[in-house]
Order: C-alpha cells, then structure tokens, then sequence
C-alpha cells in the first residue's frame, strides 16, 4: 500500500514536469500549427543557461527565470528569421523538416561548445528530501510540482480571462475568422511560439537539477512531449495536463511494478493504442482529417 | 516528349553507361583501402536514402522511422551469419522478407496517419526496437550488440575485401536506381506522385489513396533493409544504435541535399554528405551543424532540393527545355 501510494505521487510529480514541456507543444501546435520538433532544442537550451549562470555564481532561483528569457529571446529571433518565413502557407512537410533540422543543428553546436558529456547544474535544493504522512519527495521535484501548478494555472487563467489570452484561443479555433476580426494573426502565432519555447526553456532549467544536462537531452523531452500531447489530443491544453499526468503515473506504475528497462517503450504502446481507437486523443475534439 | 522518345532512350542508355565506368573506373583507379572501403559504405548507406526517398519524394510524408526497417536489415544479417550459422545470401533474404511483412503490418497501421502524426508514431517505434533490441539479450547481443562474424561472403564474392565490397554495393544500388526509375515510369508511379501532390484529389479520381501509400511503404522497406543488412560487413558489429534516429537524420539530410524529386537525388547527395566533411576533414558535429543549417535555408528557398535551384537557373537563361528531369 505504501509502496502504491508512493509510486503514484512519484507519478504525479513526473508528470507535473512532462506537462510544463507538452503544454507549449500543444500550444505551438494549436496556434501556429506546426508540430515543433525543435522543442527539445529549447528545453536543452534553457538547461544549457540554467548551467552557464549557476556556474557562474548566479543563485538557481534567480537563473531559472533568466534562463526561460535567454530561451525566449532565441525563440523569438528563430520565429522572426525561421519559422514564420518558411512554414506559413506551407504543407506540414516543410515545417516538420526545418524544425527537425533546427533541432539537430542545436544539438550539435551543444556538443562543439559544451562536449557531449553529461554535466550538474547545482541547485540549492540539492539532494534534500520532503516526507509527508510517509511519503518521500525530493525537494526539487516539489519545487517543479509548484512551477508546474503557478505556469499552468497563470496560462489558464491568461487564455481564459485576457483580451490577448481570448485572442490566442480564436486563432486556435478559426485562424481565418480570426483574421477577419482584425487579430493580429501573425503576432499572435509569434507570441504563441514564443510562449511554448519558453515552457520548454523552462522545463530545462527545472529538470537540470534531477537529470543532469547533455547535449542530446531534448530527444526525452521531445518524445515524452510528443506522446504526451498525443494521448491528451494534439492543440488541446487540458489535454497536454491531462496527458502528463497520465503518462507519468503510468511511467511509475510500470516502472515499479513491471519492468525498468521496458519503460521507455511504455509511452509508446499507450501512443500507438491511443491512435488507433481513439485517435483524436483522449482529449481533444474529432475532425474531419488531420493534417 | 514522346516525338523525343528514343532519343530518351539513347540518353538513358549513356547516363547507365557513364555510370558504370565511373564505378569501374573509380574500383581500379584508387586503391587506398580506405577511400575505397568509404566508397562502399556510402553506396550502402545511399540505398538508404533511396529508401527514405520512396516515402519522403514517393508519398510526401517523413519517414522519421524508416530505420526500423535498417536495423532489421543489420540485426537480421548479424543475427542469421552470427547466431544461427547461416550463409549472408539466406540471412540478407529472411531480413528482406521480415523487413516487406513489418512493414506490411506497422503500415497498415501508422498509414491511417499523415503529417506529423506519422512521422512521431514511426519515430516512437524505432525508439521500441532500440529498447526491445537492448533488453533481448539472448538474441540481439544487448546492448554490446552483436560482433565478430565469420568471413562474409556473397557468393563467391568476399565481402572483406574492400574493392570487392565496393563493387557490390554500388552494382546493387545502380540495380536499384533503375528498378525504381521504372517503378515511377509504372502507373503505379503515377499513382503515387498523385498522391503525394494532393492526397484528396487523387481519391476524388479513383485513386486507392491507402493502398498506395501502403504499397509504397513495403517498397520502401526491403532497400532499407538491404543498405542495414550492407552495412555490416563493413562496420562488423550491430548495436541497438542502428535503430537511433540519427541514422534516419543523416538519410533524410543525403536526400534533401540532393532533391527529393529527382531519383539519382539522394545519391548524390549520399556522396556530398560523405565525401565533402572527409576531404575538410570535418568534425560529424560540424557536419551535422552546416547540413542542418544548409536543410533549413534549402526549404525556406528551394523546397525541392538544390537541382531545384539548377533547374530554375536554366529556366532563367532559358534554356527550359527539360524542365524536368526525372521524366
């Protein structure tokens, strides 16, 4: 009993931190219609710029803010320079490609500046543990669960109750009658990426800590991020909250009771079964085709 | 066009020609064992591309999976030369045969998607047989993966020898080329170039959109298997890495930098992808950065590959007469 309760709140936490990467890919995805394969590259980024800063003397609580900014500062420029040039009026091949090869070419300039070996990011939290009515959670991992709530709630909140928030929601829904409304449409799809970068910048800086950080640390989150946001229905954000919960205490369940080394295939089977019965995702809203 | 038919054909038999001496010529000329070894591995990896090729040119999806099938390939060799004492002909043929029934049953499945859902699922099933050929130790190695095969032989080709090597990877991937030069020239080509321009337009017009794109994906698995299964006698061990997605990168680099619209396109790009970073001497990290940046400004300015580029060029001084040089 005690061992199932603690597995699932292990789950839950996971999943906290799964849901900070896939909220902003559900994002990009539902505004600017892209799927961003370059997200891993952001959220190795911000791990990348939490590292620079705490090596540097730069207290972790201060660094992790500066770094989403560091990340979203590159987000903005990639979707100034990239994004919007080459992928609006395009098929989803062309987008899919250049953000995939975005994503490697950050890849390897990790590898040329920082080499390819794992590397800590110290955070004052360190090694400490919580315990509550028997149960045992590392410190950071509270600290994400925190961010995690505060990120998701504020960017619930700003969809549902601001003009800009409202304005996000109805190029999601209908980009053209949007447009016609005198959105800014352009603007808010930047303002879209941006956002969903910076969540996984975020999620970078907040995992450094527990994973340590390397070059290729993206490709997890990118695939986590994905089946995620598969399984709550891709553009649907309660479903990319709902989707990571799931999936992390299912990773837990699994892990404890199952089988570690099968583990990673896990997300994958759910992804596959997922598609084929319900293939809109748990989530997210039937349509007549999916491109 | 048809009034110029056998001059086509005349043309052709030049280009089949040429291609063979430069094969010939390149065998004997250079006899360092490494260039020549080089030579046959990109030749191998090139059937790959030519594979990704079939689905990214032939139905306009990407293939982030399509190394599955290039580790059935080289688990499938290793596997059959190492563990079950088979000759590499009989192992090369159970891969080929695994590689057209998988991915009869995983196109059956993940075709039902398009875009970017495609490309995840497959991409997630790849990362299944990496963890799937970790932890079946018995019989993929596990992680070490499998290693120290006898002497493999083709008939009674020596496939240790580089030279030899070389002539077979690069007869093979010619065979290929012309083999699928006359599978685009087959209505079945047709189809799927109808398919690839408008997918709705095509079933409107009676096109079976699912059966083609089906077919295309078990046409394309064999020549991934084939480049896998190649590959080994040159690397000489198989670790669950074959299935990483870095493979299938490189591929889709080879093929993008060549023109995925143009059959010969991922061969030369094969061989820029390979011979460029070795005459620079270029780190694969450096190489990896400048192609990703080269892919990125490609399909922000030519999204059909650099030819794309040479082909505009000749419309631009006018001399448009073979617009298109695929047909």
């Amino acid at each position: 009993m005690e061992l199932l309760v603690q597995t699932l709140v292990n789950g839950l936490v996971l999943g906290a931190g799964y849901a900070i990467i896939a909220v902003g890919l559900t994002l990009i995805f539902g505004i600017v219609g892209i799927a961003n394969f370059a997200h891993g590259a952001f959220f190795a980024m911000g791990g990348y710029a939490c590292y620079l800063l705490t090596v540097r003397g730069v207290n972790y609580f201060v660094a992790v803010p500066i770094s989403v900014l560091i990340v979203v500062v590159i987000g903005l420029v990639t979707e100034l320079i990239i994004i919007r040039r080459s992928l609006y009026g395009e098929s989803h091949h062309g987008s899919l490609i250049v953000t995939f090869a975005l994503g490697q070419a950050v890849i390897a300039a990790l590898i040329l500046i920082f080499g390819p070996d794992p590397l800590p990011v110290a955070s004052p939290l360190g090694q400490s543990t919580l315990r509550l009515l028997g149960i045992f959670v590392t410190a950071q991992r509270v600290f994400i669960l925190a961010c995690s709530i505060l990120v998701l709630g504020v960017l619930g909140l700003w969809l549902g109750l601001s003009v800009k928030g409202q304005q996000v929601v109805a190029v999601a829904q209908n980009p053209r009658g949007a447009l016609y409304s005198g959105i800014n449409v352009p603007w808010i799809r930047t303002l879209a990426f941006v956002l969903g970068v910076a969540a996984a910048g975020l999620a970078g800086a907040l995992l450094g800590p527990i994973s340590t950080i390397y070059p290729t640390m993206g490709y997890g989150a990118l695939i986590v991020g994905f089946t995620v946001v598969i399984l709550g229905g891709m553009g649907s954000i309660p479903g990319a909250m709902f989707g990571a919960l799931l999936m992390g205490v299912a990773n837990a369940l699994f892990e404890t009771f199952v089988s570690v080394s099968w583990t990673p295939a896990l997300g994958w089977v759910l992804v596959i079964a997922t598609l084929l019965f319900r293939p809109q995702g748990l989530l997210g809203r039937a349509q007549l085709h999916r491109h | 066009m048809w009034e110029k038919g056998s001059r086509r054909v005349v043309r052709e038999v030049m280009y089949l020609a040429a291609a063979v001496v430069v094969i010939m010529a390149f065998g004997l000329v250079f006899s360092d064992p490494f260039v020549v070894t080089l030579a046959g591995y990109t030749c191998a990896f090139a059937l790959f591309a030519l594979s990704v090729n079939i689905i990214l040119g032939g139905i306009g999806e990407v293939p982030l999976g399509q190394c599955l099938f290039f580790g059935i390939g080289s688990y499938g060799a290793a596997i059959g030369i190492g563990k079950l004492g088979l000759s590499f002909e009989i192992a090369l043929l159970g891969a080929l045969v695994i590689s057209v029934i998988g991915a009869a049953v995983i196109g059956a499945i993940t075709l039902r998607l398009t875009g970017a859902y495609f490309s995840i699922v497959s991409w997630g099933l790849t990362g299944v047989a990496m963890v799937a050929a970790t932890n079946l130790e018995p019989i993929t190695g596990g992680p070490l993966g499998l290693f120290g095969f006898p002497q493999i032989t083709l008939g009674p080709l020596q496939l240790g020898n580089q030279q030899t090597y070389f002539f077979v990877t690069a007869t093979t991937l010619l065979v290929s080329i012309l083999f699928l030069v006359a599978v685009r020239r087959s209505p079945f080509g047709a189809a799927m170039e109808s398919v690839r321009q408008n997918q709705h337009l095509a079933q409107s017009v009676g096109v079976d959109v699912t059966r083609v794109r089906l077919k295309a994906f078990m046409l394309s698995a064999p020549f991934a298997a084939l480049a896998g299964a190649l590959t080994v006698p040159y690397a000489q061990i198989v670790t669950p890495e074959v299935f990483s997605v870095g493979n299938t990168v490189d591929s889709l680099l080879m093929v993008l930098l060549g023109g995925s619209q143009l059959i010969v396109g991922p061969v030369i790009g094969a061989a820029i992808f390979t011979l460029i970073p070795q005459v620079l001497d270029l780190d694969p990290n450096v190489r990896i950065l400048v192609f990703s940046a080269i892919i990125i400004l490609i399909m922000m300015f030519a999204p059909g590959g650099l030819h794309q580029l040479g082909v505009r060029l000749r419309e631009r001084l006018g001399r448009a007469r073979d617009v298109d040089p695929t047909r």
